[in-house]
């Protein structure tokens, strides 16, 4: 099949550059870069050049990927760097410039912003569901860049990252990092298995400003939760999933063990919020704030960086059979996917959490 | 020529003071049950015992879950119902009147627009829960103040019709600097925030809020009781009610100032929430006729019972909340239905 | 209390619609405001009463400009009627005549006792007491008009202003309403109302001023003023204005329409001989 023809060129420029390409095939003076098929996570066959050099990511945890199995392939952001992310990446990569989300949940880019930026291969990582899918394929059409959808459920991470590996040409890279994926999975998984179901903790994770949102189990917010055994007391609601408000009460019903927030603002306040500081979390202080730099530990974006978390919520919840040296595994993975280990005082930053306010 | 008996109390044969004992009463009824049910198992008795000794000072031999089940969440949450459905209510009795049009909601003037656009710029900015409600507030006002503000600057006009226009077009552009807002939202974190507070909800009244909210409602709500009786003069044409003696464009400013203060107050820790404006006063109407004298104080009564009603349910019917704006409309829709055809006449 | 207006000259913003009109009303008298539709009344109404600004000449209250009197103080002693509209609202006919004591309830009052019973006078001095508890929107043309000039009775005022009252009755309401403006007269209250019915000025006024495009085209008696030429002047049409002798011997003078048409209809019939 031919090369996606420039929708601009006239059709005769087009027929004469082909019979010159084929005659100079026939005098085998250039090799014609053939295409490969390449299928996605959600079934789609898509034709990839071989060479592949330029990556737009069409979301934050695309963006995320690509930027850890081939970072200078990576064309730009999805939205700028703030100073505080950027001092975790090295200075090359942190300054590339914000291109916009294409596709999911919100899409702020121009498609000509996109076709200005020249890529080679358009990538995007999340739900692979029909809405996804036609949106893709839409995109694709509209651009004539080929476009690739994979699953970004935490339980795909590593498929996904051996299979954009391979797309981009960088499948020894791929690999290693869903090797790393695994290999830390399985590790944790092994660990979980041997802790008895009652002593299991129950969580509460807290979303917004005011503690009361919360995303129910089986919700792409909350993987990392399912995956350590963790009971999410949010529980499964019948028909839905995803994000929802509770009340306080149904949270002072629930009496987690743990809160996890994602919000700085609300763990400043929980300590002395007379409504919070009965509950056992709040009195044992096992209440976390997710290290969110360069991106979240925990919840969002849903991309590899979760990875980092799985590590990070395990020492919290059972802290007697995870005894990891934490400084140690964040440098490592940080290294590996985010090429640059963080200082001493970056790490301090990031996994020592605030000591909450005197009572 | 035999009178027409007129309103449904008329007929029931109630006194003035039956009139409102029964209201009352009902709305008692209410707070009690609100106290009584929710998530959390509270045993009728553990009510009681807490109740009694709050009241008395007795000690108490209620665990300390229970005490703040009651006293640090139902208590604010049913105080922060009763005041926003009261002032709610009563703001869209007050424009009801002074629009001369039933069919006229709190939000007429922009007052709901803006607020929702203060609370989307403070999450975008992520600011902290009083900034959001802060913002809110100030955005409500700063609204009303646009379009009174253009409202009295086109002269020569009817003054009605040109704030009911720019109340329109400034409700418009600001809700679509709300959509933009949430365009430009991180949509993983900001918009799901945004798309919460636009649903409205009492799940985050805190005693905090209500020591702020509280006077802040009644420094406006005062006024409009104690206006009532000359807000019936508002319904009349320009012309008579001022040949009648009455400083209208004075009378309306009030009216404005006070049932924005109470709206933007009530909307910054509830978030949208509708139709209470628009469909208490109408019950009120029926129960009490128009006359704003009676109007307006059963209105405050249904409207913070309708709203602790709503509330109630809103917090006890599934484990998630359910937006109580949506139980308004779902309920508020077949009530509205309901009066309009038991209503043969005007309103 | 007397109110005058002198060298009048009113109107809107950029248009002026009457000028060089004179005005008096003093409490006791019935003066009748006589002119064709869009000749200028509605409007001169609203600037008598201080709703309008003067743009020429001057209006006195009671010795006092206008201007000097504040609008709560104007309405204590100036009620205005004007015509029975629809209200957008089902309030009582006593809720709308205790409506008239607004200048005597303080802002932040409600109606005392002395207001309640000044409503009630109202009403009855107007015979429609039994109407009370009737719903104003469900009212007759008449009973409303008469609520209204119930409402402005209320207001204990010594003038009353009324806007085209009879405009929009029937026949037996017109004279019903035309009967209390003379009464009330009697009682002392000065009574200015606007009509395009000349007989109406026979019936009931002590002197009229005839106002056609914002200009007085005569001003007295109804006797000196209604006349065939200045009626002619006034509508346009032929009009004869005789006196009438009543069954019991009574006079009374009224207008006869003179137009071509109108003539042959009419019948012979044993009336009033034409003097």
């Amino acid at each position: 099949m031919p090369p996606p023809r420039h929708p601009r060129w006239p059709h005769r420029a087009v027929t004469g550059l082909r019979a010159i390409l084929a005659l100079a095939v026939a005098l085998g003076q250039v090799e014609i870069t053939a295409a490969r098929e390449i299928t996605d996570s959600a079934g789609r066959t898509v034709d990839v050049p071989a060479k592949v050099a330029r990556v737009y990511a069409a979301g934050p945890p695309a963006s995320m990927m690509v930027f850890a199995i081939a970072p200078d392939k990576l064309l730009g952001w999805t939205r700028a760097m703030t100073p505080a992310e950027a001092a975790f990446l090295p200075q090359r990569y942190a300054d590339l410039p914000a291109l916009g989300r294409l596709t999911g949940r919100g899409n702020t880019a121009n498609v000509e912003v996109v076709l200005a930026a020249k890529p080679d291969l358009i990538v995007d990582a999340g739900s692979t569901g029909e809405t996804f899918v036609s949106l893709a394929d839409r995109v694709q059409q509209q651009t004539g860049i080929p476009y690739l959808l994979y699953d970004g459920t935490f339980a795909h991470t590593a498929a996904s990252l051996r299979a954009l590996g391979a797309a981009m040409g960088d499948g020894a890279r791929g690999e290693l990092l869903a090797d790393y994926v695994e290999r830390s999975v399985a590790g944790i998984r092994a660990k979980v298995a041997t802790i008895p179901q009652q002593r299991r903790t129950r969580v509460y994770y807290a979303r917004s400003p005011n503690g009361l949102q919360t995303a129910l189990a089986g919700s792409i917010n909350v993987e990392v939760l399912d995956l350590l055994g963790a009971i999410n007391v949010a529980g499964s609601q019948s028909a839905t999933s995803g994000l929802a408000n509770v009340s306080m009460e149904q949270v002072l019903a629930w009496h987690p063990d743990v809160i996890v927030t994602t919000d700085p603002g609300f763990f400043a306040r929980v300590w002395t919020d007379a409504r919070w500081s009965g509950l056992a979390a709040v009195k044992n202080a096992r209440v976390y704030l997710s290290p969110q730099l360069p991106f979240g530990w925990f919840d969002f974006p849903p991309g590899p960086n979760r990875v980092i978390g799985l590590f990070w919520l395990a020492n919290i919840l059972y802290p007697d059979v995870f005894d990891d040296d934490l400084r140690e595994r964040v440098s490592e993975f940080y290294q590996l996917f985010y090429h640059q280990a963080p200082t001493s005082a970056q790490l301090d930053v990031l996994l020592d959490t605030p000591e909450p306010a005197p009572r | 020529m035999t009178t027409h008996t007129t309103h449904a109390f008329e007929t029931l044969r109630l006194g003035t003071l039956g009139r409102y004992t029964l209201p009352l009463v009902g709305l008692a009824v209410l707070v009690v049950v609100a106290f009584a049910v929710g998530r959390f198992p509270v045993s009728l008795g553990d009510l009681f015992a807490a109740t009694v000794g709050k009241l008395f000072g007795t000690s108490r031999e209620v665990p300390a879950t229970v005490e703040t089940v009651i006293y640090q969440v139902r208590g604010p949450r049913v105080l922060a119902a009763l005041i926003v459905g009261a002032a709610l209510a009563t703001a869209g009795a007050a424009y009801q009147g002074m629009f001369r049009n039933p069919l006229v909601s709190p939000d007429i003037l922009g007052v709901s627009s803006g607020s929702a656009l203060g609370a989307a710029l403070a999450i975008f900015l992520s600011w902290d829960l009083i900034g959001i409600q802060f913002l809110a507030f100030a955005g409500g006002l700063a609204a009303v103040a646009m379009v009174y503000g253009i409202g009295a600057s086109l002269r020569g006009r009817d003054p009605l019709l040109t704030l009911i226009l720019a109340g329109v077009v400034i409700g418009t552009l600001l809700g679509s600097c709300v959509s933009l807002l949430k365009y430009l939202a991180d949509p993983y974190n900001q918009l799901p925030a945004i798309t919460f507070w636009l649903l409205g909800s009492l799940a985050s009244a805190s005693p905090a809020d209500l020591k702020v909210v509280v006077p802040t409602v009644l420094v406006g709500l005062v006024p409009l009781v104690l206006l009532r009786w000359r807000m019936n003069l508002l319904t009349l044409p320009d012309d008579e009610a001022r040949a009648l003696g009455v400083n209208t464009t004075r009378l309306r400013l009030a009216v404005v100032c006070a049932a924005t203060l109470i709206t933007a107050a009530s909307v910054a820790i509830s978030g949208i929430i509708g139709w209470i404006g628009l469909l208490v006063p109408h019950a009120a109407r029926m129960l009490v006729g128009p006359g704003f004298a009676r109007m307006l104080p059963m209105t405050m009564i249904m409207g913070a019972g309708f709203m602790l009603g709503v509330d109630t349910l809103a917090r006890t019917m599934a484990t998630l909340e359910v937006p109580p704006g949506v139980l308004t409309a779902v309920l508020g829709t077949p009530l509205f239905l309901w009066l309009l055809a038991k209503s043969k006449r005007a309103w | 209390m007397e109110l005058r207006a002198e060298a009048l000259s009113y109107g809107y913003p950029g248009r002026t619609i009457g000028s060089e009109v004179e005005v008096a009303l003093t409490a006791g008298e019935v003066v009748c405001v006589l002119g064709p539709n869009g000749g200028g009344k509605t409007t001169l109404f609203r600037t008598l009463l201080g709703l309008l600004p003067v743009q020429a000449g001057h209006i006195a209250l009671g010795g006092r400009p206008l201007q000097d009197w504040s609008r709560r103080n104007v309405a204590r002693v100036v009620g205005y009627v004007p015509q029975a509209h629809t209200a957008h609202f089902a309030f009582t006919v006593r809720e709308i005549v205790l409506m008239g004591r607004t200048a005597h309830v303080t802002a932040f009052a409600a109606p005392s006792h002395r207001d309640r019973h000044a409503a009630e006078a109202a009403l009855a001095t107007l015979g429609i007491g039994h109407l009370a508890d009737r719903v104003y929107t469900e009212a007759s043309g008449g009973e409303r008009q008469l609520t209204l000039i119930a409402r402005a009775l209320a207001q204990e005022a010594e003038l009353l202003l009324l806007d085209e009252p009879t405009a929009s009755l029937d026949f037996g309401n017109q004279l019903r309403v035309l009967d209390q403006l003379r009464a009330l007269a009697e009682q002392g209250i000065g009574v200015l109302f606007s009509t395009h019915d000349p007989d109406h000025a026979f019936l009931c006024a002590e002197r009229v001023l005839m106002l056609r495009d914002g200009r007085i085209l005569g001003a007295g008696r109804p006797d000196d003023v209604v006349t065939r030429d200045n009626l002619r002047q006034l509508y346009g049409v032929e009009v004869d204005v005789v006196t009438a002798t009543l069954p019991d011997g009574r006079t009374s003078r009224l207008c006869v329409p003179g137009l071509e048409g109108l003539r042959t209809v009419r019948r012979p019939r044993s009336v009033p001989t034409c003097h």
